[in-house]
C-alpha cells in the first residue's frame, strides 16, 4: 500500500468529515446570502479560535489515556485572576503571565493528584473543575470584571492577518502541536501512556512526570483560551467556559480519536471543531432554533464514532 | 503514604466544613488566589453607591413615589407590628449580576425591616435540579414564608407542593410558575409579584420604531428556551416588531443567556445583514456582548437594547454604546415582596397577583437616574 493511502485509511474519519463539511458549506452558501463571504468564513474562524485551543488540549488528555473535565473551569478561574490582576495595577504581561502560570498551577495539581491516587482522571477532574468554578465565584461573587485595558485587549483580540489575534494564536498552536504529538519522545510516550501505561513504566519512564505534563498542557491552553474569551468579551466572568470542555470533548470524539486513549488524530479535532463552527454559523445566519443545533451535532457524532469504532474492528480482524 | 493521605483528605473535609459552617470567612484560602488580593477589589457595583440614601435625583424620587404609591394600592398599609418570623427566597444563579444586586436588596430589606431573610440558589443559571434541591431542604426546615423564583415554569413545583404540605407560605417573585401545572401536582401559591415580561420587550421594541421613523431590520437575542423571562420578552418584542410598518424582523436567535453565544451570533448576523438597525436582548449581560460585536466589527449606530440595568450596562448607555434598558428598582421590588411575607403571615390573604411598575432607562434620560437601585 503506498504511503498516501495509508494515510488515507488512518485519517478516514478526518476526511469523512471534511466532505460533510464541504457538503455543508455547498448547501449553506445556496440557502444564504453572506455565508462564503471572506467575512463570514472570518467570524467562523474567530468564534472558534478558542474552542479549537481547548479541543487540542484536550485531544492530548484523551490519547494518554485520560480526561480534562475542568478546562472550562480553570479558563473561568485564572481569566478572573488576570483580570483581578490588571485592575490591581498590574502590567497587562504580567497579569497574562500570572493566568498562564495558574492555569498550569491548577493542571499539575490534577495531574498530581490523578497520579498520587490513582483515581481516575474523570472523577478528579471533575471535582476539581468545580473547586475551580467554586474559586471563580467567590473571587467575583457573581459579579463579572469588565473595562479591561486597552492593551490587553489587542493582545487577546487584536487584529492580525485582518482576524482576531486569536485565530493566529490557535493556528500556532495547532501547529506546534504536530511535531510535538508526533514526532518528540514526550508524544510517542504520551500515546503509550494511554495504550500501554504498564509497558511504559516497566521501561522505566516516570510515567508520573508525563501524566502531570499533559495536565499541565491542558491548563495551559485552557489559560490561553481564558485570555481570548476575556478580551473578546471584555468581562471576566464566573461563568465563562460553562460546558466548554463539553463541546472540546464532542470534538476530539467526532475527530476519530479513541476514548480508551493510545492514539489521536490532530487533523481530525480541527476538522471537528470547524464543522461544529460551521453548524452554529449556518443555523444562526439562517435563523434556526439553537435546539436543532444540539441535535444535529449529536447525531453527527453518533455517526462518526460509529464509523470509527466499524474501521477499528474491521483493522483488528483484517 | 497511604495513612498521610487519609489524613489530608480528613483535614481537606474538615476544613470545608468548616468553610460551610461560617460562610462570612474566607473559605477554605485558595493558594492561587493569593497574589491578586481579592479583598480590595470584589464589590465593584455595591462599593460606588454604598451610601444608598442620599444621592437621589428627582427624577428617581419621582420614579420611586410613584412606584410606592402603585404598591400600596395594589398591597395595602404594611402592619404597625408582627410577629417574628423567618424568610428564605430561592432565587436563579449568583453567577448573574442581577440575582447577585437582588440578594444583596433582599438582605437590605430584611435588615431594615426587622425580618431574618436567607437567599439561597443552584448551583448555575441552567441547572434546574439542584434549584429544585435547594427548595427541597428549605421546606423542611423552620422558614415561616419562601420566597421563590424559578429557573423555569416547572422546576419548583414538587419543591412547592412539599412547602405547602409543611404549612410553609410561598411567593412566587419574577419569572412564572406554571400555575396550571402546580394544581395538577396538588399545590397552591400564595401569592405571586412579577413583572410583566411581555410589557419588557414591547417597550423596547416601541422605543426602537420610535428612534427609527425609517424602518429598517432588527433582530432579537432570545436568553434560554423555555425560561418565562426569555419567552415572555421575546413574544413581547416580536409582536410590536412584526406589526411595525417598514420593520423586518430577520432573526429570533437563542443565546442561552450566555455572553460568548451571544458575541459570536451578533458577529454573524451583522455580517447576513450589514443593514442592521436595531437589536433587542432578553438581558443585560448578552446585549453588553452584542455591543462589544458591533464594536469589533466597527460598526456603529446599531441601537441595542437590554433588560436588568446592571451597572455595566448603565455604564454603556451613558456612553451611548447601548441604547436602553429596561429596569425596575430591586430595592423596592425585594421590598415589597418582603412585606407581603409579613402580611402572609399575619394571615392576610392576596386575591390577585401583584405587578410592578417598570421603566425603560434610555440614552435620554439616564442621566437623570442617579441613585436608582
Amino acid at each position: 500500500m503506498s504511503s498516501f493511502k495509508r494515510w488515507c485509511v488512518k485519517q478516514s474519519t478526518a476526511l469523512l468529515l471534511i466532505l460533510v463539511c464541504l457538503l455543508m458549506m455547498a448547501f449553506l452558501s445556496v440557502e444564504t446570502r453572506s455565508f462564503f463571504s471572506v467575512k463570514n468564513v472570518v467570524n467562523i474562524l474567530e468564534a472558534n479560535s478558542y474552542r479549537l485551543i481547548l479541543a487540542v488540549g484536550m485531544m492530548c488528555a484523551i490519547a494518554s489515556g485520560a480526561i480534562d473535565l475542568s478546562m472550562g473551569s480553570i479558563l473561568s478561574f485564572s481569566a478572573i485572576c488576570m483580570a483581578k490582576a490588571m485592575k490591581a495595577e498590574w502590567s497587562v504581561a504580567g497579569s497574562i503571565m500570572l493566568s498562564l502560570a495558574l492555569g498550569m498551577l491548577m493542571g499539575a495539581v490534577n495531574g498530581s493528584v490523578i497520579h498520587l491516587t490513582r483515581i481516575n482522571a474523570f472523577i478528579i477532574t471533575l471535582a476539581t473543575s468545580m473547586l475551580y468554578r467554586g474559586l471563580s465565584l467567590i473571587a467575583t461573587q457573581g459579579i463579572p470584571i469588565t473595562k479591561l485595558p486597552q492593551l490587553f485587549r489587542e493582545i487577546g483580540c487584536g487584529d492580525i492577518f485582518g482576524m482576531e489575534s486569536g485565530v493566529t494564536m490557535a493556528i500556532v498552536i495547532t501547529v506546534l502541536l504536530i511535531p510535538l504529538f508526533y514526532h518528540t519522545k514526550w508524544g510517542s510516550y504520551v500515546m503509550s501512556l494511554g495504550g500501554n501505561p504498564e509497558a511504559l513504566k516497566r521501561s522505566g519512564v516516570p510515567i508520573g512526570l508525563y501524566r502531570v505534563s499533559v495536565f499541565v498542557l491542558t491548563g495551559l491552553l485552557s489559560a490561553v483560551a481564558g485570555i481570548i474569551v476575556t478580551a473578546r468579551l471584555n468581562s471576566a466572568e464566573a461563568n465563562a467556559g460553562l460546558s466548554m470542555e463539553m463541546d472540546a470533548i464532542c470534538a476530539v470524539v467526532m475527530g476519530g480519536t479513541a476514548m480508551r486513549g493510545g492514539s489521536g488524530s490532530l487533523l481530525g479535532t480541527v476538522v471537528a471543531v470547524f464543522l461544529m463552527g460551521l453548524i452554529r454559523n449556518g443555523l444562526t445566519i439562517m435563523s434556526v432554533s439553537s435546539y436543532y443545533q444540539q441535535f444535529i451535532t449529536g447525531a453527527m457524532m453518533l455517526c462518526a464514532v460509529i464509523i470509527a469504532e466499524m474501521r477499528e474492528r474491521r483493522t483488528r480482524i483484517g | 503514604m497511604k495513612k498521610i493521605m487519609a489524613f489530608a483528605l480528613a483535614l481537606v473535609m474538615a476544613m470545608s466544613m468548616a468553610a460551610c459552617a461560617k460562610p462570612a470567612e474566607a473559605p477554605v484560602a485558595p493558594v492561587e488566589e493569593a497574589p491578586v488580593a481579592p479583598a480590595e477589589e470584589a464589590p465593584v457595583a455595591p462599593a460606588e453607591e454604598a451610601p444608598a440614601a442620599p444621592a437621589v435625583s428627582a427624577t428617581v424620587q419621582k420614579l420611586y413615589d410613584e412606584f410606592d404609591a402603585a404598591m400600596a394600592e395594589q398591597l395595602g398599609a404594611m402592619p404597625e407590628s408582627f410577629a417574628e418570623l423567618k424568610v428564605g427566597a430561592v432565587v436563579i444563579s449568583l453567577t448573574n449580576p442581577f440575582w447577585a444586586n437582588m440578594k444583596d436588596c433582599y438582605e437590605a430589606a430584611g435588615a431594615e425591616m426587622g425580618v431574618a431573610i436567607d437567599v439561597q440558589t443552584g448551583t448555575t443559571e441552567g441547572d434546574t435540579a439542584s434549584q429544585l434541591d435547594v427548595l427541597m431542604t428549605m421546606a423542611d426546615m423552620d422558614y415561616d414564608v419562601i420566597i421563590v423564583s424559578p429557573i423555569d415554569g416547572t422546576n419548583l413545583i414538587p419543591g412547592i407542593v412539599k412547602c405547602n404540605e409543611n404549612g410553609v407560605k410561598v411567593i412566587n417573585l419574577g419569572p412564572g410558575v406554571d400555575t396550571a401545572a402546580l394544581e395538577e401536582a396538588g399545590g397552591h401559591l400564595d401569592a405571586k409579584i412579577t413583572v410583566d415580561f411581555a410589557e419588557q420587550g414591547e417597550t423596547c421594541a416601541n422605543d426602537m420604531i420610535a428612534r427609527l421613523p425609517e424602518g429598517g431590520q432588527v433582530a432579537i437575542i432570545s436568553g434560554l428556551a423555555g425560561a418565562g423571562q426569555s419567552e415572555g420578552r421575546t413574544a413581547g418584542a416580536k409582536e410590536v416588531l412584526e406589526a411595525a410598518e417598514g420593520f423586518e424582523l430577520v432573526a429570533v436567535q437563542n443565546c442561552d443567556w450566555d455572553a460568548t453565544l451571544a458575541y459570536d451570533a451578533a458577529k454573524a448576523l451583522i455580517t447576513e445583514y450589514p443593514e442592521l438597525k436595531g437589536v433587542f436582548c432578553c438581558n443585560d449581560t448578552m446585549a453588553l456582548a452584542v455591543k462589544e460585536a458591533m464594536a469589533a466589527e466597527g460598526k456603529e449606530g446599531v441601537l441595542i437594547y437590554g433588560v436588568d440595568l446592571t451597572d455595566d450596562a448603565r455604564a454603556a448607555i451613558s456612553e451611548g454604546t447601548m441604547t436602553g434598558s429596561m429596569s425596575y428598582s430591586s430595592q423596592r421590588y425585594t421590598k415589597a415582596a418582603l412585606q407581603m411575607a409579613v402580611m402572609l403571615n399575619e394571615g392576610h390573604v392576596f386575591e390577585s397577583f401583584v405587578y410592578l411598575p417598570l421603566t425603560l432607562v434610555h440614552v435620554d434620560n439616564v442621566n437623570d437616574m442617579e441613585g436608582w437601585k
